[in-house]
């Protein structure tokens, strides 16, 4: 749920719940004072009737005005208890403010019954005014009470997304800067924007966490580096040493067997190093001096270059080769092609296929090998190799890393025991 | 030929020193920058192996001596840096060639004869091996005034083989001359037995002497003797 549509929510509940108890509190409180304004008048008439009969010990005469009824009654003595009463008030046709009416009819009514003794004679009296008037005023407080919350709701509604929207700018500003974070990037997150105390805070810790991220991760890449570099001279000299021995005397069967896994660790160990070292030069954007490349040129050239080692596991590769020019470093491009297809051979049966397609929109190297499907979840992770390659492990790990660095993408797929390894160019 | 090999690190040196050193061949050595640029400036070299990160200084400053006096001398640059950071520059300040550590040693040696034969051509492009005669530009190979056809590979081979006459050169070597790191997928070196073969039923069938022999199942060793 988003951020506005729960403080949307929770605001208008309550400003609709508080309005409508202040409403009926308002309603009640207006009818109240009203009524009682309606019994003051009805005191006043009886103060009135008491003078006059008071005076003249008659009863007045009972005329109608507006809005106003007295009637007396005859009651034994004691008998009528003084008391306001809500009852209804009958108009006559064509008589009062309504003269549209032209039957008699009830409107609503506030009565004082109480009693009076004029010319010895114990009278109850009943004084009725209508209350429709007091009813309309409630009626149009109360209507425009109700427009008045509406109207506050719809301003609330409409300010509330204006502001929120506005108020957390900056910090839809700070999630992209997050989502386009990248650790091997030299680009800082900027300094937002704002003077709400809370988003500059946050921003101050998004600055600072991202620039420790930024320099353990440099220190690390050197870290890395710098031990390839540390490891190349004692290897250089081990080699240069085999090399050197391999010029002395006879060796016997076992020498040579010994000196030969020597030199194939040797060259294992130099070669997962150089990995090693090219990945933290392509992770780091460090490599450039691009140009422009023919792809079937190179991947002719490669196939004449791996001529022997096809015929040596009797594969049978088939090459469908259109035309297609990047620009890339050829460094680069090479050890991009010579691992995937190198891939495709060392993973195969003997005597099994290699399919190279190469379109304007991607490459893809088809091979057999296992009738398995490779887990993918892994396949492009550091030293991730099955237990049957003899490679360093990084071969994929370079690849895709290449491939991101010249904005390709390298998917893997399994299909018709074909083991396919696509480079999309436009991802 | 005259070589000087300025390396800082000892066990490196002496390999190659003992590598190069044979009769008619000399070789000098050099572990610092300040004795380095002595020598340099001193003497006449047919090729300077450099390294480039050396105590007292950079091999690039070395370099850059070397090409500011105009010395004619061949320069090989050996480092332990990526390839891709120094071989730009190393290349554009005019060295001849560049290899990355480690090497093998015969790899180095034929970069470097090649090296000397380039700084030494002229006009001269032939080179010659008893009855086998190397047309280095047409690419082409007599023996005895006889045209062999050979394979791109085999060539290479060949030229590789002249060029450490008389090593042991190991099947790592040779698989990483020819076949540079797409290598590492083939354990057994089954093929370059076959391509060995190849160019030694070749060269014997135009009437050369067998050269090549194996060497206890290691390598292979190009010798007249």
């Amino acid at each position: 749920m988003k951020l506005l549509a729960r403080y949307n929510r929770v605001t208008l509940i309550t400003t609709i719940v508080v309005m409508l108890v202040t409403g009926v509190i308002y309603y009640f409180a207006i009818h109240l004072i009203l009524i009682n304004d309606v019994d003051k008048d009805l005191e006043v008439e009886e103060n009135e009737i008491f003078e006059y009969a008071r005076q003249n010990n008659s009863l007045p005469q009972v005329f109608e005005s507006n809005d106003q009824q007295i009637s007396f009654f005859d009651a034994t003595p004691g008998s009528v208890q003084r008391h306001y009463l809500d009852t209804l008030y009958k108009t006559e046709p064509g008589s009062g403010r309504r003269r549209h009416h032209h039957h008699e009819h009830y409107e609503s009514g506030r009565g004082l019954i109480t009693y009076v003794t004029a010319g010895g004679k114990y009278h109850g009296v009943l004084i009725v005014k209508s209350t429709v008037e007091t009813e309309d005023l409630v009626k149009i407080i109360f209507i425009i009470t109700i427009a008045v919350i509406l109207l506050l709701l719809l301003t609330l509604f409409v300010t509330n997304r204006l502001l929120l929207t506005r108020l957390w700018q900056p910090f839809h500003n700070l999630l992209k800067e997050l989502r386009l974070f990248n650790v091997a990037d030299t680009k800082e997150i900027p300094e937002l924007d704002t003077t709400i105390d809370e988003f500059k805070e946050l921003n101050q810790a998004v600055v600072s966490m991202s620039s420790r991220v930024k320099s353990d991760y440099k220190d690390l890449k050197t870290f890395t580096e710098n031990a390839s570099h540390e490891l190349l001279t004692p290897i250089a000299v081990i080699n240069s040493k085999l090399d050197t021995l391999l010029q002395t005397d006879n060796f016997s069967q076992q020498q040579s067997k010994l000196l030969n896994d020597l030199y194939t660790a040797v060259s294992k160990l130099t070669r997962l190093n150089q990995s090693l070292l090219l990945l933290v030069k392509i992770e780091n954007h460090l490599v450039e001096g691009n140009v422009t490349i023919n792809l079937r040129a190179v991947i002719d050239e490669l196939i004449i270059q791996f001529e022997e080692i096809f015929l040596d596991k009797q594969l049978k590769v088939s090459c469908d080769l259109k035309d297609k020019e990047v620009t890339a470093n050829p460094y680069l491009i090479d050890v991009l092609l010579n691992n995937l297809l190198s891939n495709a051979i060392r993973h195969n049966n003997t005597g099994g296929e290699i399919k190279i397609r190469l379109t304007i929109e991607q490459l893809s190297i088809k091979n057999t090998g296992e009738n398995e499907a490779i887990q993918k979840d892994h396949l492009f992770k550091r030293f991730q190799k099955s237990s049957s390659s003899e490679g360093s492990g990084l071969g994929l790990t370079i690849s895709r890393e290449i491939c991101e660095n010249l904005g390709f993408s390298l998917v893997y797929d399994f299909a018709d025991n074909y083991h396919i390894f696509t480079v999309k160019f436009n991802s | 030929m005259k070589i000087l090999i300025i390396e800082d690190e000892r066990g490196l040196r002496e390999s190659i020193e003992e590598y190069f050193t044979e009769a008619g061949n000399v070789c000098e050595t050099a572990s610092g920058f300040a004795e380095a640029i002595s020598k340099v400036n001193m003497y006449r070299y047919d090729c300077i192996l450099l390294d480039i990160t050396l105590p007292g200084g950079t091999g690039i400053d070395i370099l850059k001596n070397i090409k500011e006096n105009n010395y004619p001398d061949g320069v090989l640059i050996l480092s332990a840096k990526n390839s891709l950071d120094d071989r730009l520059e190393g290349l554009d300040l005019g060295a001849d060639d560049y290899l990355v550590k480690p090497f093998h040693l015969s790899e180095l040696r034929a970069r470097v004869m090649a090296i000397i034969r380039r700084k030494t051509f002229s006009g001269n492009n032939l080179l010659i091996f008893n009855e086998i005669t190397i047309d280095l530009l047409a690419k082409s190979i007599k023996i005895n005034n006889q045209l062999v056809r050979l394979t791109r590979k085999e060539y290479a081979l060949l030229l590789y083989f002249i060029a450490n006459k008389g090593k042991v050169v190991s099947k790592n070597a040779i698989a990483e001359h020819l076949w540079g790191d797409g290598i590492d997928m083939a354990n057994n070196f089954d093929f370059i037995y076959s391509h060995i073969k190849n160019l030694r039923k070749k060269l014997m069938e135009a009437g050369s002497h067998d050269y090549i022999q194996a060497a206890y199942g290691m390598g292979y060793k190009f010798t007249d003797q």
